[in-house]
């Protein structure tokens, strides 16, 4: 096997690494946090592709009507990230996950129905925006530009997110209040407030990967269900609510994905849960997570 | 405590009152006006089931599908029905879901009283389906769900298939892609993981080896159904440096295939052939890959013949938008259970099922027949290459190919053959 085939593979399983990366990093800080297993996230992913796709399509701007939609369709999910807490979320914090996990699967059932409601159930296509339309040479082989664009997008979400629970003042509190609530809020913070914020950054941060996905592949019904199995996969191997964890499981289940594929397509997919049992075996709570208090 | 229940109970109503709405669009929500002079019908009416799965990967097609049966039934019913009866449509929905594809059916025949059944999208929901209509003897036509299994394997006589099935399609194909590229003689293939993918490429595999004596399949790909990121899939698919490529992958799972191929040089390095249809061009638009080769079940640019671009017209009209060869199969389908009612003189199951073997039908497809033995229709299968045309805003194909039915299916005694190992007996 020659260098440039395990390289150009290996450059595969670094962009899907990536896309997994954008959806899951939301599902885990809104764990970390809030400590709700958020099913809805990628339906939120989802919506966000569908919205995006609607107000690309309004807008009709050549080169940079793409990446406005993104961003505003990434706004519209902050909007509803809102509705969502204020209306959902909130009154389910303080009881058990059962319910939490019907509650947010009510909103997946919702949200399924709404875009057959509003798209039809059509499968819909973004063109791939300049200047990431083409490919570049990578060891004198092609690779697709808007891949690295979908890196580099992970990269910067990386950075930021790391940037705000580490060296900012919100970032502290997050991770106070992510040990020890009542504590947070005996000194004073308002933690209704702050896990709304949380909620709708988490949101916000699945509609940007839901634009971000519309040109990579297709928008279609589905692939809410389609990128949550996977992201649940990331989160129990990296650690729930942990942000190292969440960059290495994507890692992970993106190269064990694509060297599955190259070596034994049949099973690519069951490779990714067999590490994700073996990691729960060993350390259940994932390999950046903390045990359960 | 209260609030809570409160918030559930909203929870609920809003996903009640939801649902309807949503199945208000599916079904007959915008239908046209009835024409005004409606002939009087002197007898009850003949009920057709009409059952699609409004879920999933299957939802815009069986939109599609019911969009043509009401075209076609509005027809029928404009010229004094069938017997002078009038033709009613009941559309159930199926969720794509095995167990309620087979309560619907059931309740459909018990409550509804339907004399016949037309669906549904998933083969895996038809061969449920199977089961019920045939302890019940409702005969179904299967417009859409188009695995062999239906007509052979687990073949009841209360089954007519009017859709090419998955051996037929993928022998056609494949013919069409040797023809193409004689040379070509190893070969990669990608499908979807599951019953439908997996007959089309072991039928490609059977001929690819009839074809081409010495050819060889490097590497078979299966990814998920819904899969959208196939990135490591083409990688792996290159490396291999196969002469073509076999693939039976369909809608947004082709289009999001085609979109990550497309960077890799792909499309201009490897011959490619995959079910590349109206509504995967039309997602695509400009980047659909021009060269490339792709098969279909029979939509107008496939078949231009003056009876389809009647029918093309007719359904822009209604609803403002371009048939899809889920469109003309459900329509044809309405049109065969006429055919063989009126050749029955009756709607009596076993009279019709006599009638409909052997029988032809001039359909928006040309000229098909359904054979005796398992009935499958002769139904064409479409090849072309993705190409430009000025008269179209978006890509359709050239150097079309129609190949007849009954050139591409299992021979009668093949299909004896599988049936000594399944025990079906006829």
């Amino acid at each position: 096997m020659s260098f440039d085939v395990l390289f150009n593979q290996f450059m595969s399983g670094i962009a899907r690494g990536a896309l997994l990366f954008l959806v899951a990093s939301g599902l885990s800080l809104t764990f970390g946090v809030l400590r709700v297993l958020n099913f809805a996230h990628g339906s939120i992913y989802m919506l966000g592709a569908f919205v995006t796709y609607s107000i690309w399509k309004y807008l009709l701007i050549p080169v940079v009507g793409f990446y406005i939609a993104t961003i505003l369709g990434a706004l519209v999910m902050g909007g509803l990230g809102i509705l969502m807490e204020f209306f959902l979320l909130r009154r389910l914090y303080a009881r058990g996950w059962p319910e939490q996990l019907l509650a947010t699967y009510a909103v997946v059932l919702i949200i399924t129905d709404l875009v057959k409601w509003g798209w039809g159930g059509e499968f819909l296509s973004i063109p791939r925006p300049k200047p990431f339309a083409g490919a570049i040479a990578l060891f004198g082989f092609p690779f697709p530009s808007y891949n690295f664009f979908v890196i580099i997008i992970g990269v910067a979400l990386v950075v930021f997110l790391w940037w705000l629970v580490y060296r900012t003042r919100l970032g502290d509190i997050i991770r106070a209040a992510a040990h020890d609530r009542e504590m947070v809020s005996a000194l004073g913070i308002p933690i209704p407030w702050l896990f709304t914020w949380i909620f709708v950054l988490g949101a916000m941060i699945a509609g940007l990967s839901g634009g971000v996905a519309g040109p990579y592949g297709a928008i279609a019904l589905g692939m809410d269900i389609e990128i949550i199995v996977e992201c649940f996969a990331v989160v129990v191997i990296g650690g729930m609510g942990s942000l190292p964890g969440t960059l290495l499981g994507s890692i992970i289940v993106g190269q064990v994905y694509s060297f599955g594929i190259m070596y034994k397509p049949e099973l690519a997919l069951a490779f990714i849960f067999m590490v994700m049992a073996v990691v729960l075996i060993i350390r259940p709570w994932g390999i950046f997570g903390r045990p359960e208090r | 405590m209260r609030r809570l229940v409160t918030i559930i109970l909203l929870v609920f109503a809003v996903s009640l009152i939801a649902a309807p709405m949503v199945m208000a669009q599916a079904k007959p929500a915008k239908e046209p006006a009835k024409p005004a002079a409606k002939p009087a019908a002197p007898k009850d009416p003949i009920k057709l089931g009409v059952i699609y799965c409004f879920a999933g990967p299957c939802y815009m097609l069986s939109e599609s599908a019911i969009n043509g049966i009401r075209i076609a039934a509005e027809e029928i019913n404009a010229k004094g029905g069938i017997l002078g009866r009038k033709l009613d449509v009941i559309v159930r929905d199926t969720e794509m879901k095995v167990d309620v594809g087979a309560r619907e059916t059931k309740d459909l025949m018990l409550r509804e009283k339907v004399n016949f059944l037309e669906g549904p999208c998933s083969s895996g929901v038809g061969l449920a389906m199977q089961v019920v209509h045939s302890e019940y003897k409702i005969l179904r036509v299967t417009t859409m769900a188009n695995t062999e299994a239906q007509v052979v394997d687990k073949f009841t006589p209360y089954i007519v298939q009017v859709v090419p099935n998955t051996y037929m399609e993928a022998i056609a194909a494949t013919r069409y892609m040797n023809k193409k590229y004689p040379a070509a003689k190893k070969f990669c293939t990608i499908a979807p993981d599951y019953e439908f993918g997996r007959r089309e490429e072991s039928a490609f595999e059977e001929e690819v080896k009839r074809l081409v004596p010495d050819s060889e399949i490097l590497y078979q790909a299966w990814p998920k159904p819904g899969e959208k990121d196939f990135t490591a899939f083409i990688t792996a698919i290159m490396a291999k440096k196969p002469d073509a490529v076999h693939s039976s992958l369909f809608g947004g799972d082709l289009v999001a295939f085609t979109k990550q191929a497309a960077p890799y040089g792909f499309f201009e390095k490897t011959p490619f052939i995959a079910l590349y249809d109206l509504p995967v061009l039309l997602a695509l638009g400009a980047d659909a890959p021009e060269g490339t080769m792709g098969f279909g079940r029979g939509c107008f640019f496939m078949d231009p013949n003056p009876k389809m671009m009647q029918f093309v017209e007719k359904y822009r009209k209604v609803r403002g938008a371009y048939p899809d060869s889920w469109a003309v199969q459900a329509y044809d389908g309405v049109y065969l259970i006429k055919a063989a009612v009126e050749k029955a003189k009756t709607v009596e199951t076993d009279a019709v099922i006599k009638a409909m073997e052997g029988i032809s039908l001039d359909s928006l497809r040309g000229k098909f027949f359904i054979r005796p033995l398992d009935h499958m229709g002769s139904v064409p299968c479409y090849q072309g290459v993705i190409a430009k045309d000025p008269q179209y805003p978006f890509k359709i194909w050239k150097d079309n190919s129609r190949i007849p039915g009954d050139q591409v299916w299992r021979s009668e005694a093949g299909v004896r053959e599988v049936w000594k190992k399944t025990g079906v007996v006829r």
